[in-house]
């Protein structure tokens, strides 16, 4: 709902807008941050957790891979403990980790001297019943978007995470949703999308994650933080939970995929 | 401490001034506008034998002077009329209405000098500015639309929020910090379409007080500032219609007579027609968007007898946003007033006001997979009495109670069974307001002048419905169920104010001033535009009253004979229990909503150069603000205190009015002020592929500094006794600088290995033509 009142007044703002420009900002330089990205899935493995370093705005996106960190992931309901292995530089992959719904997984990293950890439980699967499409011509364009259909279970809070690929293409939006005002509904949600016009006949892959609320809270405070657009109030780095200062998030969730030819 | 000392020793001392026995008489009465009847506001009224003493008329155009039996000269004067001298006899009190004539443009060139025009030196209350509808019509605006809010943001201390915002920062405040009343009534969105323009048609005001610090403790509610706006009575002795045809909106007003002398009624209307434009589109999708908004001022009223008069006025307005069917977003406020003035006797002077406040907004969305409909609503009802003590020349008593209850519906979510969401309604937020003041305007002959009082409010947060605690995570520790009318917590709070003015010569004074507000209805923002449907909450048992202090010192000089006039003004300001809320806080449809919020403190502090020119060919004047604004909040920059966005460090406003002949009226306005403080990103990293931002510090980054130059030229059409009109031509954004609306952060789309900052601008040059009529 945010969303579509932003929406409304982005579009009557852009009615007005007279122009766009690109300008230089001095921005302040700043030491490089850990950034730690991991994740166990529903799916079988071997699991990545990647580590790499912030750069100063001005600089190029190459991200500095941190090489050396001695990582392990721990099923704490199985008592189980996988020690990860650098497979290229920052990249560091499980041996004999399985994700199973309902177990928590505990990321363990030490790299420089610094101690990081954080706490993921895998919910329970929320299974993808269809992807359709809409057509919304908000903007004077008419856009095709996916729109994902599931039964949300009653009772107990969901929160989902969504990926779509057009033609193996990756589009990098966040779509996330929770059911605090939709639970044990029969969720119809348009996943919309600034950044690629999908074409009828496009083959689209649509994820459909179920992550825990540390997660949903991670990329929701991102999305908010990015504005959609918008100049946010006051954007923040994202709560994460991972401890001890590091930027990213550690994941145990569910997936379910679906290919869909976009109609 | 010292400030409650002088306080206590004034209302000691003050006592025997009330009570002093010698043979004394009233003359009182209402002082008019001689060719429409339109009382006016803030006329002073001298005895030129006690020159030193005198009085103003009240909102009502009522005055009352009280001195020793004996003959005098009794000077009436209001700016832009020719002043009445009126001998009188003062050996029995006396009824005397006053008419007085407006000036012709040519005579506002000669000084008139038996006129009261240093009542900026002498009066006690500082941090005040006047504007009427008639000194700003000719000053420039967006879409020559003219507007009171928009005016009175040119002035010092009170800053405009940017482009396409009427939101404005009054000495340090937020938006929601200042209190802004129509006809008394609450008014608590004052913008229409997302903030480009003010809800006050300027045809329906008569005039608008802005009271920056020091106001009088009649006032009460909100930290910053109260906008006081008063709506026009109509003419009571002939009917008119006037209107005027704008490129974006028209306008059409009516009043006349009830019955001639006795009662007039005004009626104002407005709509703008941009959404016309979006028809004449061939796309479909365009076409069918909804994009407009209207207006309706109405006000009528009656002389029941010399001591009795009635007063309603009412206030409707609607925006209609709509992006083809799929989604619809509608608000407005809606006001009525009900007032009673009663003249109890020569010197006790009465009204008494009921007022309904409304503010509302419903969002539909139609789609395949939703229809949803949510709404939101403020309700205010309020009965308010005020008296008005003129107990003798040098002292007057204000005295009087509200009672004001607040009914907040936060949010009801409709929806049907085949929607993504469920139907929703989140308790509904009662709440009494209560306050009781008395307040004594001192004058101790020959050099002071004081205006002090105390204010006590009383706010009671009301059942029924569940209330919670949270712990600093914000989970709920204990819920406790009230039923209705219980009262769940109040909070006693004592607001004293008190200005002094002491004159050093005839033509300057010096004043200072301490104020404490308190607020008890926060509004929750989470966007740079001024969004309609952004959150009000009460005071709660998690969210304590915002209180302000303030004191504040000034200097005042007038030059060449009044015909400039110079202030400056410092103040520093302490606020207590600001809001802010957590990173990621959902503010939307929520019931546990206040365990989402941040509470901290926040101090402003700044300098005021105020420099004006009253009359002359050329008038005008310039402002320059020099301050700081500081806020601080747990779990933000580590605790310490950051810029707030509206901490602007210098702010600069020109206006020239130059009367060019006896066609045309020329005029412009220069703005410039520094960037808001805003949170840029000082780093960058990757998650799955998309490229985020990281942020070292709030607040810590500058906008561009904003300026603009707005011009304007009036043709005034031949004028006959039956009918007048003008032509304005006007011109936005003159040398067409593109200010900074927004800067967002993203990836080069023609680099993938680069990062660029984008900024947007609102407007470019803007011309506009607006043709106004009146017969």
């Amino acid at each position: 709902m945010k969303v579509w009142v932003q929406i409304i007044i982005l579009a009557f703002i852009l009615n007005f807008c007279q122009c766009k420009k690109v300008i230089q900002v001095n921005l302040n330089d700043t030491a490089p941050q850990l950034v730690i990205i991991g994740e166990v899935t529903s799916n079988p493995g071997p699991y990545t957790v990647t580590l790499s370093g912030t750069v100063n705005f001005s600089a190029d996106n190459v991200f500095p891979p941190v090489s050396g960190a001695f990582i392990t992931i721990k099923d704490s309901t199985k008592g189980l403990t996988d020690t990860l292995t650098e497979v290229t530089a920052g990249h560091y992959t499980t041996h004999i980790l399985s994700g199973i719904p309902g177990d928590a997984y505990l990321l363990t990293v030490e790299v420089s001297g610094k101690i990081y950890s954080a706490l993921s439980v895998m919910p329970q699967p929320v299974s993808l019943d269809s992807v359709t499409f809409i057509e919304n011509g908000a903007f004077g364009t008419n856009l095709i978007n996916p729109v994902v259909n599931f039964q949300d279970p009653a009772g107990i809070p969901n929160y989902y995470e969504f990926t779509e690929t057009v033609n193996s293409r990756p589009i990098n939006n966040i779509f996330i949703f929770d059911d605090r005002l939709s639970d044990g509904k029969y969720i119809r949600q348009p996943l919309f999308n600034d950044s690629a016009y999908i074409q009828t006949g496009n083959e689209l892959v649509i994820g459909m994650y179920g992550i825990d609320e540390n997660v949903f809270n991670y990329f929701n405070e991102l999305q908010n933080a990015t504005g959609n657009g918008f100049q946010t109030l006051a954007p923040a780095n994202p709560s994460t939970n991972i401890s001890n200062g590091a930027l990213g998030y550690f994941s145990a969730h569910t997936v379910d995929d679906r290919e869909v030819i976009a109609y | 401490m010292l400030l409650k000392r002088i306080f206590y020793f004034l209302i000691f001392v003050s006592f025997p001034f009330l009570l002093s026995a010698q043979t004394k008489f009233t003359v009182s009465g209402t002082v008019r506008d001689k060719k429409t009847g339109e009382s006016l506001i803030g006329a002073n009224i001298i005895m030129q034998e006690r020159s030193r003493t005198g009085g103003t008329t009240n909102s009502y155009g009522f005055y009352s002077l009280t001195a020793p039996s004996g003959d005098y000269k009794m000077i009436v004067s209001f700016s832009g009329y020719q002043p009445d001298t009126i001998q009188i006899s003062l050996n029995k009190n006396i009824v005397l209405p006053v008419e007085l004539s407006t000036q012709d443009i040519q005579l506002t060139e000669v000084e008139v000098t038996a006129q009261k025009k240093d009542d900026n030196i002498s009066r006690p209350l500082m941090g005040v500015q006047k504007l009427t509808t008639k000194e700003i019509k000719n000053i420039p605006v967006l879409f020559g639309e003219k507007d009171v809010l928009k005016t009175m943001q040119l002035l010092p201390g009170i800053k405009s929020a940017g482009d396409g915002n009427s939101g404005f920062y009054v000495r340090g405040g937020a938006a929601d910090q200042n209190l802004i009343l129509l006809d008394e009534a609450t008014v608590y969105n004052a913008t229409h379409l997302l903030g480009f323009f003010s809800t006050f048609n300027s045809d329906a005001i008569k005039d608008i007080t802005v009271y920056k610090g020091g106001m009088p403790a009649e006032y009460g509610g909100r930290l910053s500032s109260v906008v006081d706006i008063k709506m026009n009575d109509g003419n009571s002795k002939d009917f008119g219609l006037g209107g005027g045809i704008g490129l974006i909106s028209s306008r059409l007003n009516a009043e006349g007579p009830i019955v001639k002398d006795e009662g007039s009624f005004s009626i104002s209307a407005r709509r703008t027609y941009a959404d016309l434009f979006l028809k004449l589109s061939k796309d479909t999708n365009l076409n069918q968007n909804k994009l407009y908004f209207y207006d309706l001022n109405a006000k009528a009223n009656y002389k029941i007898d010399d001591k009795n008069r009635v007063f309603l006025s009412g206030y409707f307005g609607r925006d209609v946003l709509g992006l083809g069917n799929n989604f619809g977003l509608d608000y407005g406020n809606a006001t009525g007033t009900l007032r009673w003035n009663h003249v109890f006797s020569d010197r006790l002077f009465s009204n008494t006001s009921f007022i309904y406040s409304n503010y509302n907004y419903t969002i539909t969305i139609n789609s395949d997979s939703n229809n949803i409909k949510i709404s939101s609503e403020i309700r205010d009802l309020v009965l308010k009495e005020d008296l008005q003590y003129f107990a003798n020349a040098d002292n007057k008593i204000n005295f009087g109670f509200s009672i004001i209850h607040h009914t907040l519906s936060p949010g009801i979510v409709a929806a049907s069974s085949n929607s993504s969401f469920n139907s929703q309604t989140l308790q509904n937020k009662y709440s009494f307001e209560n306050a009781i003041y008395i307040s004594h305007e001192l004058t101790v002959p020959e050099k002071w002048k004081f205006n002090y009082g105390l204010r006590l409010t009383a706010f009671n947060v009301l059942g029924p419905g569940n209330f919670y605690s949270y712990d600093t995570a914000g989970n709920t520790t204990d819920t406790v169920n009230y039923s209705t009318g219980q009262i769940v917590k109040t909070y006693l709070n004592l607001e004293p104010r008190f200005s002094v003015s002491y004159q050093l010569n005839d033509v300057s004074s010096l004043k200072g001033s301490y104020t404490r507000n308190v607020q008890n209805l926060h509004l929750l923002s989470n966007s740079t535009s001024s969004d309609p449907t952004d959150l009000w909450i009460p005071s709660s048992n998690n969210v304590k009253p915002e209180i302000a202090d303030q004191e504040a010192l000034g200097y005042y000089r007038n030059f060449k004979d009044n015909q400039y006039e110079f202030s400056s003004e410092v103040y520093y300001k302490i606020m207590q229990n600001q809001i802010d809320y957590k990173n990621g806080a959902q503010l939307r449809a929520n019931e546990n909503v206040e365990s989402q919020l941040l509470f901290g403190r926040g101090r402003a502090y700044g300098w005021e150069l105020f420099i004006k020119k009253n009359s002359g060919k050329l008038t005008g004047w310039i402002g320059y603000t020099l301050s700081r604004t500081e806020l601080k909040f747990n779990g933000i920059n580590n605790g310490s205190y950051f810029p707030a966005r509206q901490d602007e460090t210098h702010d600069v406003s020109v206006v020239g009015i130059y009367q060019a002949g006896k066609k045309w009226t020329l005029s412009a306005t220069w703005v410039y002020n520094t960037g808001n403080a805003v949170t840029f990103p000082s780093g960058k990293y990757e998650v799955n592929g998309e490229i985020i931002f990281y942020y070292t510090e709030r607040n810590g980054y500058r906008m561009p500094a904003y300026h603009r130059l707005d011009l304007a030229a009036t043709l005034q059409g031949k004028k006959t006794k039956k009918f007048e009109s003008s032509w304005t031509f006007s011109v936005y954004n003159a040398y067409d600088r593109h200010n900074a609306y927004s800067i967002t952060f993203q990836q080069d789309p023609n680099d993938a290995a680069k990062t660029q900052a984008v900024q947007y601008s609102l407007f470019g040059i803007i011309p506009s033509i607006t043709y106004n009529f009146k017969f």
